[in-house]
């Protein structure tokens, strides 16, 4: 247990001095509010672009404060995962790369508490600047929409949370298995869009896929209270993750060698 | 005994990259591991590191009970590499808190090696601007850090220049005295100069396993070189306890004895021939030689 911490803050300190604590958060933030600023000014930013015919008029609903909080997490659902891919990649790739795992595992470190520290360690970074991100798009949409009670926000977010610690956990898991830092991303990020795909195109089988996190978190946010299919999905989710996170332990148990 | 191996093998796929290698290893014993390139020196210590896991064979810590010896354990890999962004003392910081050092002690440890590797000057250093010989030393710093019972250095002066050599070999000679160390080399200078023991190994095999002076006893050639006055040619071929004559020039020879303690009876016979003898020596074999000749056989 001791161990874990000791790698835990390690981890910490190194996204902390690389800079992953600034660019994370205000990449995401950016993403994030960008929706209820783009929503709010969109027949503005149509009449500036200018080149709309003569009497065109332009009526687009207000969408309430529960729709714009629903189009934030589908922004968060494309260039978001590539962006939670692509910051988790090489944790454990790199080490083993320039050979720096090596004189980690001379101690005395078991698999477990290696993979968990990293594991941890992403989502700590990965959802403080997914709540950053969130809360401040919430801020933005009660200003300019409708409001949304912060129990719905917060509700939804800890659902749609899981599909980052679902990201998290494939990923780790390739990158115990493969070597290559953009092997890692093109498998990871074809594996999750494979799950979202076969989830959109086979709704009745894929009732219970992880694919479905965000819709489970918008119906959360419509009807305005927890229904059993959120409980499904929550449950197959988490119930994957800890399967991707074991099998990481036990690959990361099977490396033949720590440097290369 | 500390540790003892038995049957260590370890293979790739087809490949047997060590093959059940059987040794032991003394307390307070300096012993080199010596062999060419790709004879299985790495992959032997790395299992002993408990960094692979071997294919078959036990290795035994004595008086240790759990199969994770890595506490008893400091290993300086081949080329080590740490974590650039840190200082050496945040690496040894975080390297002494994995291996449980109480907190007192660590801090107390850490500005220990450091003096030791004489490194305390670029404590607060990145290490990423570090020397291959600065790394070199700061990979030996981490290892002694938890005082362990067994040292294993990993060719640590292969990397370096002639002055980081001759450096990180003094340390070593001072480090004897404190605990035992296993290190491999594929230069037999550096195991003549710090070790005792020796262990020779070839494609996964042990071909020779004993201290030094054993390895040169048992290869000695028992030649004898002989100079004398007059012209020494034709006076000692009869002689039925030679077993060869090697003439340098007409009044040197090399002499081959069946049996060493025969060095009497071919002075005997020089003197009886009536030869004045300027020169009379027993030719030693330099470690070379006997590396050599284990390599073949």
């Amino acid at each position: 247990m001791k161990n874990f911490f000791v790698l835990f803050m390690k981890e910490m300190r190194e996204s902390m001095r690389n800079g992953k604590w600034i660019w994370l958060p205000v990449v995401l933030i950016i993403i994030g509010i960008s929706q209820p600023l783009t929503s709010y000014y969109m027949p503005q930013i149509l009449e500036a672009a200018g080149n709309l015919p003569d009497g065109a008029v332009i009526d687009i609903p207000t969408p309430t404060g529960e729709e714009v909080l629903i189009g934030v997490m589908s922004q968060y659902g494309t260039i978001g995962t590539l962006l939670f891919v692509l910051a988790t990649m090489g944790v454990i790739s790199q080490e083993r790369q320039n050979g720096s795992l090596m004189l980690v595992m001379v101690r005395p470190v078991s698999a477990f508490q290696y993979i968990a520290s990293k594991f941890a360690s992403q989502l700590v970074i990965l959802l403080a600047a997914l709540i950053s991100s969130y809360v401040l798009a919430w801020y933005y949409t009660n200003l300019l929409f409708t409001s949304v009670s912060w129990t719905l926000m917060l509700g939804s977010l800890a659902v749609y949370s899981l599909w980052i610690v679902f990201i998290v956990a494939v990923t780790i898991l390739v990158g115990t298995l493969l070597r290559n830092n953009g092997g890692i991303a093109g498998v990871s990020v074809l594996f999750l869009a494979t799950v979202s795909l076969l989830t959109t195109l086979f709704p009745k089988y894929m009732e219970y896929s992880p694919g479905n996190i965000r819709a489970q978190a918008s119906i959360l946010l419509l009807e305005g209270e927890w229904v059993r299919s959120i409980t499904n999905v929550v449950g197959t989710t988490v119930g994957l993750s800890v399967l991707c996170f074991l099998l990481a332990v036990v690959w990361f148990k099977r490396f033949e060698r720590y440097d290369g | 005994m500390l540790v003892t191996v038995k049957d260590l093998t370890k293979k790739y796929k087809e490949h047997v990259a060590v093959n059940e290698i059987s040794f032991s290893i003394e307390k307070g014993k300096c012993i080199a591991l010596l062999g060419p390139n790709g004879a299985g020196k790495t992959t032997t210590l790395q299992m002993l590191a408990g960094l692979l896991t071997p294919t078959s064979g036990k290795i035994e810590f004595a008086g240790y009970e759990k199969s994770d010896y890595r506490a008893l354990i400091g290993f300086l890999p081949q080329h080590p590499s740490f974590f650039n962004w840190m200082t050496p003392k945040e690496f040894l910081q975080f390297a002494g808190e994995l291996s449980h050092i109480p907190k007192k002690r660590l801090a107390s440890r850490i500005d220990e090696v450091l003096a030791f590797v004489s490194l305390d000057q670029v404590k607060q250093k990145k290490i990423g601007g570090f020397s291959g010989g600065m790394k070199q030393r700061l990979g030996l710093a981490q290892a002694l850090l938890h005082e362990p019972e067994l040292l294993i250095l990993d060719e640590p002066v292969s990397a370096l220049d002639p002055t980081g050599r001759r450096d990180v070999l003094q340390l070593i000679e001072q480090l004897k005295r404190e605990m035992t160390i296993l290190f491999s080399t594929h230069i037999l200078h550096d195991a003549e100069q710090v070790c005792e023991q020796i262990i020779m190994l070839k494609d996964g095999n042990v071909k020779w396993d004993g201290t030094l002076g054993l390895l040169k006893n048992e290869f000695d050639s028992l030649a004898m070189k002989v100079k004398t006055v007059e012209p020494i040619k034709g006076c000692l071929d009869t002689l039925d306890f030679i077993e060869e004559i090697e003439y340098v020039d007409v009044t040197t020879a090399k002499v081959m004895l069946r049996d060493q303690s025969e060095t009497n009876l071919l002075l005997q016979a020089l003197i009886r021939e009536n030869k004045t003898v300027i020169h009379f020596e027993a030719m030693q074999d330099s470690l070379e030689d006997a590396y050599m000749k284990v390599m073949n056989s």
